[in-house]
């Protein structure tokens, strides 16, 4: 199909974060969460404004995109997810650009995630 | 203005929660808070009060948050506690603990106060809660835990106390409340929540950084302190 031209895409923001979990967590499993996450803080209509999307995730840290308008409730829906796969975890979004290559550069790219001696 | 400082004053540490003091100030600091206050529960304090290399630029309160049914008692208590504690959190959940906190003046911070069919507060309490500087706390914890239709509950309640404290200005205080590592979220992004919940965006800031700061303010004489009741206010050259 036909791509949209850039004029009648939708604007996106770009979240970098990392997740601080007990014990790795895989793709899936992450979004999951994410989504029934922002469904119930927000409803399924709105969460559905929000095109809440994870992009890539990898060691830890990743990028999730949405609607550029709605980024205080997705961070919103981010903050209240709890568990992933029933095993607890915390999402700490790094922060927001309006382009994948510049969230990379700025937050991701030299982040190490934050690893307590003891946890 | 620079960035504002956030704060976040009720963490609970061992024995009352799952973490030491030292790893929840660690997680804190990298989260972006200037500092944390940790306010056990006053039925889990710790044997000794532990001694802590804070990360720099990182400040630790001592704090304690009284959980008590008896007001009188709890007016015995806030008076034991008030010299040794820099924040003093107490513990609501029935009309008089409520009443006896709120009319306290060496109270800080209003922790829970919901009770059943009842946000907790009404217009003569919100008033005595102005009047001697009691801020009503807001805690994460129980928000992002919980699901359905007990999240409805909280999230009305809140509303309800939202309205009677703008209505008479009492000052608001957003909080973890966490009992683990897991709880603390980062300062931005528990504002991002409170927003959804409710509040305004500066109202949500000055819950975070503003009123903290003057909880802390009270506690910590200016440098023209000179004894109780005595401070220099402005030194003038009258020469």
């Amino acid at each position: 199909m036909k791509r949209l031209l850039p004029s009648l895409r939708t604007k996106k923001r770009y979240l970098a974060f990392e997740l601080l979990c007990v014990e790795h967590a895989n793709r899936n499993d992450l979004i999951k969460e994410v989504m029934s996450s922002a469904s119930a803080l927000l409803g399924d209509v709105v969460a559905s404004k929000c095109d809440i999307k994870v992009l890539g995730f990898e060691d830890c840290k990743g990028i999730i995109q949405c609607e550029h308008n709605r980024v205080k409730e997705t961070r919103a829906s981010l903050a209240a997810l709890t568990r992933i796969n029933g095993k607890r975890a915390t999402l700490h979004v790094l922060g927001i650009s309006g382009t994948i290559k510049r969230v990379n550069e700025k937050f991701l790219q030299k982040y190490k995630v934050f690893e307590p001696k003891s946890r | 203005m620079g960035k504002p400082k956030f704060y976040d004053f009720c963490v609970h540490a061992v024995p009352d929660g799952d973490n030491t003091s030292q790893e929840l100030a660690t997680l804190a600091g990298h989260l972006g808070y200037s500092g944390i206050a940790l306010a056990n529960h006053s039925d889990k304090l710790p044997q000794a009060w532990p001694l802590l290399s804070p990360p720099e630029g990182f400040e630790i309160f001592k704090g304690i948050e009284l959980v008590e049914e008896n007001p009188s008692k709890l007016h015995g208590l806030i008076g034991k506690f008030r010299k040794s504690v820099d924040i003093l959190i107490v513990h609501g959940g029935s009309e008089t603990v409520n009443r006896a906190a709120l009319e306290n003046p060496g109270v800080d911070i209003l922790n829970h106060p919901a009770f059943e069919k009842s946000s907790g507060l009404n217009q003569v309490l919100a008033k005595a809660a102005a009047e001697n500087e009691v801020a009503i706390g807001l805690t994460l914890r129980s928000l992002i835990y919980s699901r359905g239709s007990r999240r409805i509950r909280l999230l009305s309640d809140l509303r309800a106390n939202l309205d009677l404290a703008r209505k008479y200005e009492v000052s608001l205080i957003l909080s973890s409340d966490a009992m683990s590592c897991f709880d603390l979220r980062a300062p931005m992004d528990a504002l991002a929540l409170a927003e959804i919940c409710g509040l305004e965006e500066d109202e949500a800031i000055d819950a975070m950084s503003t009123v903290p700061e003057k909880i802390i303010s009270r506690k910590r004489p200016g440098t023209g302190y000179v004894r109780e009741g005595v401070e220099v206010l402005e030194e003038v050259d009258s020469f």
